[in-house]
């Protein structure tokens, strides 16, 4: 991901920003943007779609700059659905996309190894599988519906979840995706030597920065935004 | 004391008033001496004797280049601890190659501990470490494959729980494996324990 200078605004048109930093592509992929889209404008995009213009211009900006600290003065408590919507649309690119793509790679590489590594690499990439996708269903299930009755003024049923419990539950997702890298990249053996070694770590290095900034947008401006309708409630 | 006992100090520092100011300090602590000041890092390579502990200012490397000041000074096995002498801040990655820090506004009293907690910390976070695991980290290694706990592995091997995670952070450290089951992959891809035990 490139440290891009360009100031992205609601006037920038579309494929300037992509041109600037292809990465964003899988922004637009994920929140469903068609291409095709000419001249368009950030701000024209984001009202055809729905979307939050102040929130696309702060998640690209955490996607294409490194250590950038998102303000999440600009946004309003009313944005907080736009927040959800995007890490909603951002869980389905990963489970739907991303982690298809490396099983299938993974499936076809333990193919070619011998039966003891073929356990070890499908169990542990099975497990992984299996704790990304409680981490998800947890997110899915207990936190965002959390947040759609805060911000719908409605207390009750809330009672006992607090976001703080969100950041406590917030472990560390990355921890096996990257022994699972170190494992590929310094463990199997070296008989096994399959290209698709080097396109599994490719992938697992994407997958890797984009959770990273996946969890930035939550631990930022998910929580802070929610926390600040807590305290009102207060 | 004689100067055979002292802690040798090299300091790289090209500031004359700086380093004449760090002579001073150090020249009064019995403990230290300062073998030699260089002003530039590349004059290094003349120098004969063999620093105890080595006080560099940061600017005079060049960040662009990605110096590795650990392979430039220490030969293999070698394990001279490097302390940064500055006045301003950097980047934690550029901090982590050091074994200490010292501000040119640290009194003496706190120069001196600085020194002595640098080559304490040499001693117990080798930077320049091979990657191999030791016997002992083995040995933990695959307790901790086989789903033993901290206190069984301590009660086993007899040492403190702290000892077993600092092991544990040692062993994660080296091969870039920090869960209990990519541990056990390891474990088993290097023939330390049987996949049987699994079954």
């Amino acid at each position: 991901m490139g440290n891009n200078t360009i100031l992205y605004s609601k006037r920038t048109k579309v494929a300037e920003i992509i041109a600037a930093d292809n990465d964003l592509l899988s922004i637009l992929q994920r929140l469903g943007i068609r291409l095709g889209f000419g001249e368009i404008t950030v701000d024209e995009m984001c009202r055809r779609y729905g979307l939050s213009t102040e929130l696309f211009l702060i998640i690209c900006n955490i996607y294409s700059k490194h250590d950038y600290t998102p303000y999440t003065g600009s946004l309003q408590q009313s944005d907080i659905t736009h927040v959800t919507n995007y890490l909603l649309a951002s869980h389905r690119y990963y489970k739907e996309v991303c982690f298809p793509q490396l099983h299938e790679k993974i499936h076809r590489l333990v193919e070619e190894l011998d039966a003891v590594n073929r356990k070890l690499i499908d169990k542990f990439y099975d497990d992984y599988d299996s704790e990304i996708n409680n981490h998800f269903m947890f997110e899915e299930s207990i936190v965002f519906p959390y947040i759609e009755k805060l911000s719908a003024h409605s207390k009750e049923n809330t009672t006992g979840f607090r976001i703080s419990k969100f950041e406590e539950n917030h472990s560390n997702v990355g921890e096996k995706l990257n022994d699972l890298k170190n494992i590929i990249i310094k463990y199997l053996p070296e008989e096994y030597s399959s290209p698709l070694r080097f396109e599994i770590l490719k992938d697992i290095y994407d997958i890797e920065k984009d959770l990273q900034k996946h969890s930035l947008i939550e631990n930022r401006l998910l929580v802070s935004l929610v926390q600040k309708i807590e305290k009102s409630y207060e | 004391m004689n100067n055979r006992e002292k802690t040798k100090v090299l300091l790289i520092e090209p500031s004359e008033i700086i380093a004449a100011g760090f002579k001073e300090i150090i020249g009064r602590n019995p403990e230290f001496i300062l073998m030699e000041t260089l002003a530039d890092p590349s004059y290094y390579s003349n120098t004969q004797r063999k620093a105890d502990i080595i006080v560099i200012n940061p600017a005079v490397i060049n960040y662009n280049e990605r110096f590795d000041i650990r392979s430039y000074f220490c030969s293999e096995g070698e394990n001279i601890p490097i302390v940064a002498l500055t006045n301003t801040g950097y980047e934690e990655s550029v901090m982590r190659q050091y074994d200490g820090c010292i501000n040119i506004y640290d009194n003496a009293a706190r120069i001196v501990q600085k020194l002595h907690s640098a080559i304490e910390e040499a001693q117990l976070n080798p930077k320049n470490e091979l990657n191999e695991l030791s016997g002992r980290e083995r040995d933990i290694l695959v307790a901790v494959a086989k789903g033993k706990t901290n206190k069984e592995i301590a009660d086993e091997f007899n040492i403190s729980i702290y000892t077993v995670i600092s092991h544990r952070r040692n062993i994660s450290r080296k091969l870039g494996i920090n869960s209990i089951p990519g541990l056990t992959v390891y474990a088993i891809m290097n023939k330390l324990i049987d996949i049987s035990d699994f079954n």
